[in-house]
């Protein structure tokens, strides 16, 4: 009896592979076809057709990914203070697979009071010179007097200027961190995983800080610290498109069963 | 009488203003203790020049000590 070669027309009982099929001939092994290369060959096909398979979810991902970077755009200046996929900027407990997205300081704005303060201040020897309130000191207790002026406010601005530029707000691809250094000797580290995030709000007040689109933003959590505060950062509404995205991200990772 | 009144108002201010600069020079190795802990929480472009800073800000405290001995 001729056999089928299509399954449709084989009966339950058919022994169908002691038949030998065009497909299914055994190759002789020659010189010129080593069998190595058939295997590799055929792991080969196994790992496209894998590939194939997740394809769509890593694109999915990827793309989230890729709207993140769209909407951040490029930081130009390094001591800029929306610092977006920073090269060299790290701290001291990131893991080694996190990758910062973006790292905020507060608004170059903020400084403006204590910059205006240290001007005022460096001025004062010399405004003092003009009015006779010191003459009853020798000159060199006037001298010594007015070096000790000029270090306490270098000591001011630096310490506003170290203040400001430590005290820094990071989005990572994992979390969110704030760390804050106050009057150099107390630090704070909190930190909020993206996917305990439960509600962003950003509060843009008074003249200045609509101007120039810089405002505070809430981050209510359900971690241990109920809320994270950027305060003065930049392009709040950029911010919060971005953690939208990286929330979204996250989720789609928890999906697929790829949670760090 | 009225000459020593003057020579102890001006020892009173040598002595104040030399505390003054030995506290300033212990606030400033404090300043750098502080920013050296605060680069390695902290990593960018510019901390060592921040370091440098202080450090220079430490050592001008450190000869104010003595300016302020030798000048008064």
């Amino acid at each position: 009896m001729p056999r089928s070669t299509n399954l449709d027309n084989v009966a339950p009982d058919d022994d169908f592979n002691q038949v030998p099929t065009p497909e299914t001939k055994p190759v002789v092994p020659t010189p010129s076809s080593p069998k190595p290369k058939k295997v590799k060959k055929v792991t080969k096909t196994l790992l496209s057709d894998q590939q194939t398979t997740s394809k769509p979810q890593k694109t999915f991902t990827t793309d989230i990914r890729q709207r993140v970077y769209d909407t951040l755009g490029h930081t130009r200046h390094p001591l800029s203070s929306f610092l977006v996929r920073p090269k060299v900027f790290t701290f001291g407990e990131r893991d080694e697979e996190e990758e910062i997205i973006l790292v905020l300081r507060q608004h170059w704005f903020s400084n403006v009071k204590w910059v205006l303060t240290a001007f005022v201040m460096a001025l004062l020897p010399t405004l003092l010179s003009y009015v006779p309130v010191f003459e009853f000191l020798p000159t060199n207790y006037f001298l010594v007097a007015v070096l000790f002026w000029y270090l306490i406010t270098f000591a001011f601005a630096f310490e506003k200027a170290i203040t400001w530029y430590f005290n820094v707000y990071i989005i990572t691809d994992e979390r969110v961190i704030d760390i804050d250094f106050n009057n150099l000797l107390n630090k704070r580290f909190s930190e909020a995983k993206l996917d305990a995030i439960q509600d962003v709000t950003s509060q843009v007040t008074g003249v200045a800080q609509t101007m120039l689109n810089y405002g505070t933003i809430f981050i209510q959590t359900a971690s241990e610290v109920p809320e994270i505060q950027f305060e003065n950062a930049p392009n709040p509404q950029k911010i919060i498109k971005v953690l939208q995205q990286l929330r979204q991200e996250e989720e789609q990772e928890a999906l697929e069963g790829r949670v760090r | 009488m009225n000459i020593d009144l003057n020579n102890l108002l001006l020892l009173a201010f040598k002595i104040f203003f030399v505390l003054g600069a030995i506290i300033y020079f212990i606030f400033s190795l404090v300043v750098v203790k502080q920013t050296t802990t605060m680069s390695k929480n902290v990593y960018d472009k510019f901390n060592s020049i921040i370091i440098t800073f202080s450090y220079i800000h430490a050592i001008f405290a450190f000869f104010l000590i003595f300016v302020t001995y030798i000048v008064l």
